[in-house]
């Protein structure tokens, strides 16, 4: 239900940057879907594993667009809605890279 | 402190990554751009073949010849530039899965690159031109996007692979 997972990339910054730790937890979407603004982290073929910030939640929380802040991140402008089966969960703590 | 022994701990076991990704949108990656390279180098040796240097001046024709293998040493290794940029950015684990000839593939394209700078041999600029036609109809496959065969519209008017846009 947790996982330890490192930041690679720039496209949250400056509130994420690369090398930043995060634990992303399912345990709170047991209880509510993901809601705009909280950062979250999925699996997205072919990309793999992503971290994005949830911009709109549609179909009554069942799928979501997401977005990073830098103009040139990928993101649901390129590959789409993420469906909520493709959640590896929201993150619960960050750990940022001192400096 | 939390973030040192996590940094210590990432040494030893690699936790996985979350890629906050950040590129120029993956629609740009294009075969094609290979593909013409490919083709201008059996244009440059056609052009060679058909230099000759027994009329003209010397000068001329030492002028127009190192300005052909100029051009076909530079394509050839554009041609190989385009194929690792998208083999290495946009091709991913799981197209490999789905088409475990890839690397093997983008090897032969880069040693079929290098034959061709280091010769004049037309048969290998032409199997250059088809590894990356193949490259570029797995290409379109892993977008879904269905492909054909057409000549070039232009010299040496040899077959490339299109996508059925």
């Amino acid at each position: 239900m947790c996982r330890l997972l490192k930041v690679h990339g720039d496209s949250l910054i400056p509130d994420y940057q690369e090398g930043d730790f995060v634990l992303v937890s399912k345990i709170p979407f047991l209880f509510a879907s993901p809601r705009p603004g909280q950062v979250i982290a999925f699996h997205m073929p072919p990309y793999g594993t992503l971290i994005k910030r949830v911009e709109q939640v549609l179909e009554g929380g069942h799928s979501f667009f997401v977005a990073g802040t830098h103009p040139l991140s990928v993101d649901s402008r390129q590959f789409g809605p993420v469906s909520r089966q493709a959640l590896l969960g929201r993150v619960v703590w960050h750990i940022p890279k001192p400096g | 402190m939390f973030y040192k022994l996590l940094a210590a701990l990432d040494r030893k076991v690699k936790f996985p990554e979350a890629q906050a990704h950040c590129d120029i949108p993956c629609g740009i990656y294009d075969p094609i751009v290979a593909q013409i390279n490919a083709l201008t180098v059996v244009r440059m040796l056609d052009l060679m073949a058909d230099l000759d240097a027994t009329t003209g001046d010397k000068l001329a024709y030492h002028n127009s010849m190192s300005r052909y293998i100029a051009v076909k040493e530079e394509h050839a290794e554009k041609a190989k530039h385009e194929i690792r940029v998208i083999f290495g950015d946009y091709i991913k684990a799981p197209h490999v899965e789905k088409y475990p000839e890839l690397p093997t593939l983008v090897h032969k394209i880069m040693m079929a690159g290098s034959k061709v700078r280091q010769s004049t041999d037309r048969a290998a600029a032409v199997e250059f031109v088809e590894l990356i036609n193949k490259f570029a109809q797995i290409f379109w496959e892993t977008k879904g996007i269905s492909t054909k065969r057409a000549k070039a519209p232009y010299k040496p008017e040899l077959e490339l692979v299109y996508p059925n846009l």
